[in-house]
């Protein structure tokens, strides 16, 4: 069975780049579990702070009934790490798809018509990306923190997404442009296809290649903003949800008291996360990227010789490729 | 590779070389000698032209640096002559006050400390109109009088029995008549006649103070430079402490941060009785039901809050049940909560209450409150709350919050139906503490209005006999309880750190929130 | 190549022209966002004390209500004239807050730097020459963890271990507070400045003060170094001239470091200026960690207050910069790379 066009690579994926991408399928797979299955995995809920009417201790080490200890609101720390992800994923999963859904079709419009449209939006993502963006999200957050959303879930997710949008816009509208110019779209072209068919059938599946591995390292990115918004104040309230980055905002407090176990904890299940769908982002990029991808090809055989070595294993076999650095996706 | 490998080496020795120096090193961390006191505190000034601040951390180096003509002593429940002499209302319906001043009075550069600088004073505070400013305590005044350098006379419009202690707010410091009559005096370049004067201004890290030579009065600074050191939170503050970078931290650690504090070697923690109170609001028109109902309502409420479990779990003990708007330490307190309702929550009478008047349990309560302006424990406080009122069972909470920008919009135009409020005095007299509240002018605008309650708070402030005073103020905390369109139900202490060899930090720890630089010393 | 002096001044002018319609844009930008929210300083400090007509009063006293197009033509007016204005809460000029505290954020953003360099280039190095072996996975996990880490997380971290448990290193603002008052701050880089003074325990106490901001801030640029400067050695070892080299017999250890690290190196440089997004971004955090006094703590704070002429003000510095820095880059992109033309 022919296997379709966009999965070939992960088949043809060996060694360590498969190892990354599995490990980091696996971590994400991990904390969406835990998200998805909260109520049932988590001890007690996201804000309870006591059962049958006994009151949980305020700031307690870490013992059998409250395996991570508890918070100085007497919260169970085990339980928001857990109500913690699933805020984190519903976060993430909004924001990826909003600026999936807004930015990669702009992109593609803007980068296959040109012309004015095309140079207006370039202008105005250019100067969106001169915003440090973390004061975009922050201002964002702030101004939908006073409107009828308030400060939940999709506020946090509306101020990643017009942050992010910009990067799609721009990778996917560049990918086009340089694809537009392909000789089969040209000869697309000339027989006559319809715009929306070449869009369609030639440059889409082309560019959007791309997009997994940006979505990947974008989602990274967005829980780090998240925990950042929820760290400096603007995120979601403690009683609405659980969210990391507002434990560690007042977990600092509690570091210089010793009590250690309200930060670290949302602090690693942040790293953990973050790490997770990053090694997803490298191993796809390790995977689709041809540039530096590697294939495993039958080394021919050949007789002993006595020349100079010819350098490092798989020269032959690696393609020559030449292009400007790809997967930093932060930056222009 | 070598090359790079030969760099890597070279840093990372180097690196080690700063650790191995800096860990074996000085350890003092900076605090300083005796004749420097380091204060840390979280809390960033405004403004050091008494016209222009109407905030604590400004006040806190206004009343160091110029002086009032009355002022509150420490521990001290009235106002008493400072730059001057004696003061007094010479007319039997107290509009007119007339105060002579000390003589030998100057201010530090040198010049003289007359009346002309009083009228000055006051006239440009009124005239700049300060948006920051305090400029509305005052609007009572009509005019001032300067007959000679010595005497200054008080026109007021209405009568004010308490206008000696609007004298002694941070608004009412005397100013030097040069001062510009039209704009703000920047804060870096500030002139008083108080106990200290201003060294150096850097916003945001910085305000250093030096003892000052022309100081005339009995009591002046015993510390001879005081660098106040700004820190943006209360954590890094604490660390500060626990490192000795700083003598004394004031305003303001967690209740966290106080705890640990209190077991640690080498700090005191000291607490004196505060004037910042917390309390519920309702506003009345929003309320469900007839009137009997809401009434029904609120008194539940405050037979149901705990108010030792939120003193004790929300705030460690640094904070104490408070059963009247009136701070416990202030003269005229009564605890009329506790003589209405008891000491204790009462969930059966608080039951009786609601069925009595056919309201159904549980009532549902949106109950607002704001992260983002009395500090981090709100939200503590407020989960506290909740869970109070709904394990009673009389009551289904829910708690909304928004940051304090919109929260303090909304609150007072009929947007929220029962909400958090911090109340923090200008001078620690009870007026301030209940016309602010009752009255039917007040800015609350939770549309309460009581006649008696009307007059009653017209008596008070019309007399200068203690005893009529008291007399209207128990009747005025009595009908306060009976009625509850608020609910106080802490107020917190005040706290301060200190490392050994300060001393003389507890004595100005006191409800007119005057931190009096000049009581301190260090070893 | 006839004509290259013409095409690369006509890019430059070109690229030139170009942004000012991004500085308009962000401008604009900034003023909706600010003047949109709701709330306003006035009410921020004083709502809850004094009432409404009191606040209407004064709002109307500072200027707060004139028409939305009439500020905007003001503020424009004012940004293009560098007149940043006072700000409303506490009447600072913002040119000094940018100054004062703007050093202060650079001088913590240039450590870092530094720290990202010292630390990323190398591992990023090695992990590509070592391709697929332990240390290319260890370096990149390496830079991974690192970047996952929320910059306030691993400035807890290092405050726990630091100052409280080992007690080696301040955790809190430039230096000392005597320091801080004794030093004649001439270009307000603390480092310079003590340097100046002459006093080394001053100077000592400085750097004692910044080295855990700086770290902290840089290994989280290093995560991203790493992966880049790994990447870029991938791509080059590839190309055509180091096939070359070693097909003239040279031994792979100077392919690698005379040929290879170089050429990749150098776009890393102009793309690691770019960076300085992330920086300014992580500043912010950094500096609320550490008491840092810098710019993007204090932005925090008048967003807080609504001070809406400080944030315009520090806000358009930070895009004016940002913006400064890329033209640059891609000036000094186009003048090594001839490829590069509009």
């Amino acid at each position: 069975m022919r296997l379709p066009q966009w999965l070939r690579p992960f088949r043809e994926a060996r060694g360590l780049p498969r190892w990354i991408l599995i490990s980091g399928i696996a971590i994400v797979a991990f904390f969406v579990i835990l998200a998805v299955f909260a109520p049932l995995l988590a001890p007690y809920g996201f804000d309870q702070i006591s059962t049958d009417g006994v009151r949980f201790p305020k700031q307690a080490s870490p013992d059998s009934t409250h395996l991570m200890g508890t918070t100085v609101q007497s919260t169970d720390v085990l339980s928001r790490v857990i109500w913690g992800s699933r805020t984190a994923i519903e976060v993430v999963v909004l924001a990826v798809v909003f600026s999936l859904v807004i930015g990669v079709p702009l992109g593609l419009i803007s980068g296959y018509v040109g012309g004015k449209l095309d140079r207006t939006l370039v202008l105005i993502t250019d100067a969106l990306f001169a915003f440090p963006y973390l004061l975009l999200a922050i201002v964002i957050a702030f101004l939908l923190s006073d409107t009828a959303l308030g400060q939940g879930v999709v506020t946090a997710a509306v101020a990643i997404t017009v942050v992010y949008i910009p990067q799609y816009f721009r990778v996917v509208r560049n990918h086009v442009i340089s694809v537009r110019e392909e000789s089969y779209v040209e000869a697309a072209r000339a027989l006559g296809a319809p715009r929306w068919t070449i869009i369609r059938r030639y440059v889409f599946y082309n560019v959007i290649q791309n997009v997994p591995a940006l979505a990947t390292l974008n989602a990274a990115d967005a829980i780090l903003t998240l925990a950042a918004l929820g760290f400096l104040g603007y995120g979601i309230q403690p009683t609405d949800a659980a969210e990391w980055g507002y434990d560690l905002q007042r977990a600092i407090d509690d570091a210089g008291a010793g009590i250690w176990w309200t930060g670290l904890f949302p602090g690693l299940a942040i790293v953990l996360l973050v790490t997770g769908f990053t090694l997803v982002g490298e191993g796809l990029n390790d995977v689709i990227n041809p540039l530096i991808r590697t294939q495993r090809i039958e080394r021919p055989e050949l007789p002993e010789l006595d020349l100079a070595p010819a350098g490092g294993g798989g020269a032959i076999a690696e393609m020559a490729g030449e292009s400007e650095p790809h997967g930093e996706v932060r930056r222009e | 590779m070598s090359r790079i490998a030969k760099l890597a080496a070279v840093a990372s020795a180097v690196a080690a070389g700063a650790f191995g120096i800096s860990a074996c090193g000085d350890d003092d961390g900076g605090g300083g000698e005796g004749d420097t006191l380091i204060w840390g505190t979280t809390d960033q000034p405004v403004s050091y032209d008494p016209a222009g601040s109407y905030d604590l951390p400004s006040y806190n180096v206004v009343f160091n640096v110029y002086q009032n003509l009355m002022q509150v002593p420490p521990g001290g429940q009235k106002p008493e002559p400072e730059a001057a002499e004696s003061c007094e209302f010479t007319d039997e319906k107290n509009t007119v006050y007339e105060c002579t001043l000390e003589d030998g009075l100057t201010f530090s550069d040198g010049s003289d400390f007359t009346s002309e600088d009083v009228k000055t004073s006051f006239d440009r505070n009124l005239k700049i109109a300060d948006p920051q400013g305090a400029s509305s305590l005052y609007l009572n005044l009509k005019d001032i009088e300067t007959p000679d350098p010595q005497t200054v006379v008080f026109n007021l419009k209405a009568s004010d029995a308490t206008w000696p202690f609007l004298l002694t707010t941070g608004g009412a410091a005397i100013a030097p008549a040069e001062y510009p009559a039209d704009k703000v005096q920047p804060s870096d370049d500030v002139t008083g006649s108080g106990r200290y004067q201003l060294e150096e201004y850097e916003p945001g890290q910085q305000t250093v103070l030096t003892a000052n030579p022309e100081y005339s009065g009995d009591d002046p600074a015993q510390v001879d430079t005081v660098i106040i050191q700004y820190y943006d939170k209360s954590s890094t503050l604490k660390q500060a402490v626990e490192q000795g970078e700083v003598d004394v931290a004031y305003r303001s650690l967690s209740p966290t941060d106080i705890d640990d504090l209190q077991g640690a070697d080498g700090v005191d923690v000291l607490e004196g009785p505060g004037g910042e109170i917390r309390y519920l609001n309702f506003n009345i028109d929003l309320q469900e039901g007839s009137d009997e109902q809401k009434l029904a309502v609120r008194q539940a409420v405050a037979q149901t809050i705990d108010r030792d479990s939120i003193a004790e779990n929300v705030y460690n003990g640094t904070a104490e049940p408070l059963y009247s708007m009136i701070p416990a330490a202030l003269q005229f307190h009564t605890d009329a909560f506790a003589d209405e309702y008891g000491d204790a929550p009462d969930v059966d009478a608080a039951t009786q209450t609601l069925e009595d008047a056919g309201v159904d349990t549980p009532a549902p309560l949106e109950v607002w409150w704001t992260p983002t302006h009395y500090g981090p424990a709100s939200g503590d406080e407020y989960a506290e709350i909740k869970n109070q009122l709904d394990d009673s069972g009389l009551f289904d909470v829910t708690l909304e919050s928004t940051e304090w920008n919109q929260y303090s919009e909304a609150a007072f135009t009929d947007k929220y139906p029962v909400y958090q409020l911090g109340w923090f005095p200008d001078f620690p007299d009870a007026d301030n503490y209940t016309s602010s509240f009752y009255s039917k002018d007040s800015f609350l605008n939770i549309h309460y209005s009581d006649p008696e309650m009307e007059k009653l708070l017209a008596e008070e402030k019309a007399s200068t006999d203690d005893a009529t005073r008291e007399e209207a103020f128990a009747q005025i905390q009595q009908i306060g309880a009976e009625d509850a369109p608020t609910v106080p139900y802490i107020e917190l202490s005040q706290v301060a750190v200190a490392q050994d060899g300060v001393g003389g930090v507890e004595d100005t720890l006191d409800p007119s929130y005057i931190f009096r630089l000049w009581l301190i010393s260090k070893d | 190549m006839s004509g290259h002096g013409t095409s690369l001044r006509g890019y430059i002018l070109t690229r030139l022209a170009l942004a000012i319609p991004t500085v308009l844009i962000l401008l604009t930008l900034v003023f909706l966002l600010m003047r949109v929210a709701p709330g306003d300083p006035i009410t921020s400090a004083l709502g809850g004390r004094v009432p409404a007509e009191e606040l209407e009063r004064r709002k109307e006293a500072a200027g707060l209500d004139k028409p939305l197009p009439e500020q905007y033509v003001e503020y424009l007016g004012d940004a293009f004239t560098l007149d940043l204005g006072t700000t409303i809460n506490d009447d600072r000029e913002v040119t000094s807050i940018i100054v004062e505290n703007g050093s202060a954020t650079l001088e913590l953003t240039i450590a870092a730097f530094i720290v990202a360099l010292a630390v990323g280039i190398p591992i990023g190095l090695l992990a590509g020459r070592y391709r697929d072996t332990s240390i290319d996975v260890g370096g990149r996990m390496f830079g991974i963890v690192v970047y996952a880490a929320p910059v306030f997380f691993t400035a807890f971290l290092a405050q726990l271990l630091f100052s409280n448990v080992l007690g080696w290193l301040p955790s809190s603002g430039r230096a000392s507070p005597v320091v801080e008052f004794e030093l004649n701050k001439v270009t307000h880089f603390y480092l310079l400045d003590t340097l100046f003074s002459g006093s080394w325990s001053d100077f000592w106490d400085v750097v004692k003060h910044l080295i855990l901001p700086a770290v902290t801030l840089g290994l989280l640029v290093s995560g991203v170094l790493i992966r880049l400067v790994r990447v870029n050695l991938l791509q080059t070892m590839r190309g055509d001239y180091v096939e070359a080299a070693r097909a003239r017999g040279i031994s792979e250890r100077r392919v690698v470091v005379n040929h290879a690290f170089r050429n990749a190196l150098v776009p890393v440089i102009t793309v690691a200026g770019l960076q300085l997004a992330i920086l300014l971004g992580g500043a912010v955090l950094t500096e609320q960690s550490f008491n840092w006094p810098g710019i993007g703590a204090e932005l925090v704070r008048y967003l807080n207050e609504r001070d809406y002429i400080a944030v315009q003000g520090i806000i358009t510095i930070f895009a004016l910069a940002v913006v400064v820095v890329s033209v640059l880059i891609d000036l000094i992109n186009a003048f090594v790379d001839p490829r590069v033309r509009y």
